[in-house]
């Protein structure tokens, strides 16, 4: 019974990690504006020379009221997609421990990228730890700030983590803005 | 007589019994091996080819003009081939293969295998650093006879046993010479021992040289050699034998000796090495080749003329390898890194036995980054050094001390420790044990227990005038600014930048001093602070570690990730035993920190970060906090990028006033080290909640960029927040989302 719960709330997350796949890659014009905008998760190492240029407070880019809304979009890089579907290969052999290694390894790639952090909790679910991947899901909302599709999947991966708790009304609140975040 | 036969008789079954039950069950001490993260390659990391090739030697890979064994690397233009060794992780193992990196004009832009087939993501090596040994001081590296190089049997046999193979433990003939060579001396000059015999004494006996003990020695030896195989008993000298000792620490057995001397592994030496590792068998302090290195060269020259005489090797090969320097390593191979292996002790502690950490050898697999630890340990010596050029001016009769910390906010991973100036002391180490007032560090926690409660924010005015308050003893406590002058009404975002402490003093007696107690302790501070006024100003007591692990929550937006040293336990033979899982737990709401965040920007743009914009990179968004406490006999500075988070203490192990504020001492060493990392800049959308704002620094009035007068910053306001605007710059502003502007104009243009 217990697993068929289980299996009906990571069918929800699953439904939403569906969007791991591709489109366009994230804009965010949002960010702080003295900040200069990202494209995408820059790598951990990043050579000094190609760091961002905007000078912090000197001279203020246009302010987001005069810049077109554009809505960002968070992708996977190739590493960190290749180290997600070695995650998922052994999550299938019942390797949860290891899956969660590999989907760190994907994080040391892409610290803030949300969709990693959802994958995150997912893993955690499947290995029985719901508390931690509710933490996970609330990370995977801050980071996807921006981005309704992947707001709408950090929500259900939160409303999983709660019903695996048996906090079954949080759960359908939760589930309720992920839909409202995206309907599809 | 038939009693002393009956007694004789007895002893040597006793030792056979001995020697064949102890050594069927033989099993060593094995250490711990404590690794590094290993570093991800994959196209789009911003490395350059030598900062690959850095990498690669500080894992004793070398460069050669074809690739040739496992452990090699070749550089062709843009191109750099490695052939990556055989490596076991936390999470399995690789097997050697061969990897073809191309380099772009920004980092490395496609990775190959043998095939040529792409590779995705692949990882180096984990680099060794260190070992928990027991207190006997033994450390080894198993080898299997595999793993071997069969010229090291050879070469054991030429020197030391020519009649190893046939001999039965003991070599009468050459116990003959050297008792005839002892008597002559009236002393024990020589042991005539073989290999079987120098087994047993390691294994089995002490090292005191007298009679008896060599008949035991002898009888245990020929009791081995009758119930073992030559090759068990070579294999067993290979992984036995003292070679060498690093302090406390005693170097067994050939593998180790390998890494601890050329920094790789058994199976990559040459001939000259080799030869020195025979060499080195004779007296390992004698023919140190790091200490004695003309002696120890002497002696492998004579070790390779034997191989050559015994037709081990050809006359040529000697004569080419005696051209050879020894080639050791400066000091002991790998890195030693004992603060950091200091935290993984006591991580470890709390799970394992002492005896189980030290003599299972376990495989700890860290969060350590290599690259990060040595520009850490740069940026802290060099800045000091220039410390000390002032500080000798002031006369001071100490040493300035330091220590560092460094994490990755997100995932918590502790990527760098420094204890002290001296890193390779293994002693007191300050990052983990300095209890030090934080000062002005507390301050973030203030304003954000202060967001917290609805009623303020960045923009918000207060007043920076003096305070007096009475105490439970019935004084008076009346803290002061740093100019020891009052500036009137000031926005918080000024209040911070600035460490304006009685503005700060009045928002915290506002809000309550509970309150904020609450929030350090939900950010990680182990035990409650003093409820007492001076805690306002950072009377806390509390090393750099827990320093970071307050601030990590900050730059992580308001979720508390238990920093971690250890990442996964590892048996022997591969079974992963433990793992320390990244854990989340969020603390405070996102839209408050972010707003705390956008203070701590200013406090690196016009504040008392800003002595840091000269030195980082142009552009490069960080967030920070200094921190001075009493009389600055600790000075602080705790800030973080879009990739990492470094906290960095200043002062003297005796208290003494260092005469540096955070701004002077440490904020240097901060900014050195946040240079030289080639980190990300700080950049994240506002979460649901708050809205970048334009304001006046000096008044809080809303006020763009180009407002005449004003000094416009962006800092982050609950949206919705009405601010008044500057004269002559606009109408007010009210944060709003973009999204929610957006909004608004698609819904005018469909209505």
């Amino acid at each position: 019974m217990k697993l068929m719960v289980s299996a009906l709330v990571l069918g929800g997350v699953l439904a939403g990690c569906a969007l791991l796949n591709p489109p366009p890659s994230f804009t965010s014009e949002n960010t702080r504006a003295h900040s200069p905008s990202q494209a995408q998760e820059a790598p951990p190492l990043a050579a000094p020379a190609s760091q961002p240029t905007a000078p912090a407070g000197a001279s203020a880019p246009t302010p987001p009221e005069q810049q077109a809304p554009q809505q960002p979009q968070f992708t996977l890089g190739a590493a960190a997609s290749a180290l997600v579907d070695d995650a998922h290969t052994q999550e299938q052999s019942h390797n949860f421990g290891l899956a969660a290694e590999t989907l760190e390894r994907a994080l040391s790639i892409e610290p803030r990228n949300p969709l990693v952090w959802i994958e995150l909790g997912r893993e955690n679910i499947l290995a029985g730890n719901p508390s931690q991947a509710y933490g996970m899901g609330r990370k995977a909302l801050y980071l996807a700030s921006g981005d309704p599709r992947a707001q709408s999947s950090a929500w259900q991966l939160i409303a999983a983590s709660l019903r695996a708790q048996g906090r079954n009304d949080e759960a359908y609140v939760a589930e309720e803005k992920a839909v409202a975040l995206d309907p599809n | 007589m038939l009693a002393g036969l009956l007694g004789c008789g007895a002893y040597v079954c006793y030792l056979n019994l001995l020697v064949t039950h102890r050594f069927e069950g033989l099993r060593w001490t094995l250490p711990a091996h404590v690794y590094a993260a290993p570093m991800d390659l994959y196209a789009g990391l911003q490395l350059s080819g030598p900062q690959l090739e850095h990498e690669l030697q500080r894992l004793s890979y070398h460069p050669v003009p074809e690739l040739e064994q496992p452990g090699s690397y070749r550089v062709t233009g843009n191109r750099i081939d490695v052939a990556l060794r055989a490596v076991q992780f936390a999470d399995g193992s690789r097997p050697a293969t061969v990897l073809s990196v191309l380099f772009g004009p920004t980092g490395i832009q496609d990775l190959r295998d043998s095939t040529g087939r792409e590779v995705p993501v692949t990882r180096l090596d984990p680099l060794l650093i260190g070992s928990l040994f027991p207190v006997d001081g033994v450390d080894r590296i198993v080898v299997t006879p595999q793993e071997v190089p069969p010229l090291l049997p050879a070469a054991l046999k030429a020197v030391e046993d020519r009649t190893f193979d046939t001999n039965r433990g003991v070599d009468p003939l050459a116990m003959l010479r050297a008792l005839w060579v002892d008597l002559r001396s009236h002393r024990i000059e020589e042991g005539g021992s073989t290999l079987t015999q120098q087994l047993v004494k390691s294994y089995f006996l002490t090292n005191r040289q007298t009679l008896g003990r060599k008949v035991r020695e002898a009888i245990m030896a020929v009791s081995l050699a009758t119930h073992f195989s030559k090759d068990d008993l070579m294999n067993a000298y290979i992984n036995e034998i003292f070679l060498g000792q690093d302090g406390n620490r005693s170097i067994h057995g050939f593998g180790l000796a390998s890494e601890f001397y050329f920094g790789k592994p058994l199976s990559e030496l040459d001939l000259p090495q080799i030869a020195t590792l025979v060499a080195i068998v004779r007296g390992p302090t004698y023919y140190d080749p790091r200490s004695h290195a003309q002696r120890t060269l002497a002696r492998r020259n004579l070790v390779l003329q034997i191989l050559a005489q015994q037709g081990v090797i050809k006359p040529d090969q000697a004569q080419i390898a005696q051209r050879q320097p020894l080639g050791v390593t400066a000091g002991a191979s790998g890195a030693y890194y004992p603060a950091y292996l200091d935290l993984v002790r006591r991580t470890l502690q709390r799970d394992y036995p002492e005896k189980e950490l030290t003599e299972a050898g376990l495989r700890i697999y860290t969060s350590l980054d290599p690259r990060v630890q040595e520009l850490a340990e740069q940026s802290l010596d060099a800045e000091l050094r220039v410390l000390d050029k002032r500080h000798r001016r002031r006369r001071v009769d100490a040493k300035l001390e330091g220590a560092v910390v460094v994490t990755s906010p997100q995932s918590g991973d502790v990527l760098a420790i420094v204890g002290g100036r001296n890193v390779d002391f293994d002693g007191f180490n300050r990052a983990l044990d300095a209890n030090r007032s934080i000062g002005s560090l507390i301050k973030p926690f203030i304003y954000l227990t202060a967001l917290e409660t609805g009623r303020y924010n960045a923009a918000t005015v207060i007043q920076d005038q003096p305070v007096s308050i009475k105490l439970a003893n019935g004084r008076y406590w009346r803290p002061e600014n740093f100019t020891r002058r009052n500036y009137g009404p000031v926005p918080v975002v000024r209040a911070l930048a600035e460490s304006l402490n009685d503005a700060t003093v009045g928002v915290g007696m506002d809000i309550g001093l509970d309150k904020i107690s609450a929030t350090l302790q939900r950010f990680g501070l182990q035990q409650a602070p003093d409820q007492v006024p001076a805690m306002l100003l950072g009377s806390i007591d509390i090393p750099p570690l827990d320093v970071a692990q307050l601030y990590n929550g900050i730059a992580d937006g308001g979720f508390r990730t238990p920093l971690r040293a250890v990442r996964a336990v590892v048996s022997a033979d591969g079974k992963p035993l433990k793992a320390y899982p990244l854990q989340v737990t969020q603390v405070a709401p996102s839209a408050d920190v972010y707003e705390v965040e956008s203070m701590m920007e200013q406090v690196m743009t016009h504040g008392t970060g800003l002595p840091a914009l000269s030195v980082l990179p142009p552009g490069l968004v960080t967030a920070g906090k200094s921190g001075t406490s009493s009389q600055d006999r600790d000075s602080w500075f705790a800030g973080f990028s879009g990739g990492e988070l470094a906290v960095v203490w200043v002062g003297y192990d005796h208290y003494q006033p260092t005469g540096l504020t955070g701004s002077e001492g440490a904020l240097p060493v901060w900014a050195h080290l946040m240079a030289s990392l080639g980190t990300t800049s700080l950049v994240m959308p506002p979460p649901e909640g708050v809205t970048d704002t334009w304001i006046d620094y000096l008044t809080g009035m809303g006020a763009p960029p180009g407002c005449p007068g004003a000094v416009p910053v962006q800092v982050a306001l609950p949206t919705g927040t009405q601010v008044p605007p500057m004269p002559g710059c606009g109408t007010g502003t009210t944060a709003q989302t973009l999204f929610q502007r957006a909004g608004q104009l698609l819904h005018r243009l469909v209505h």
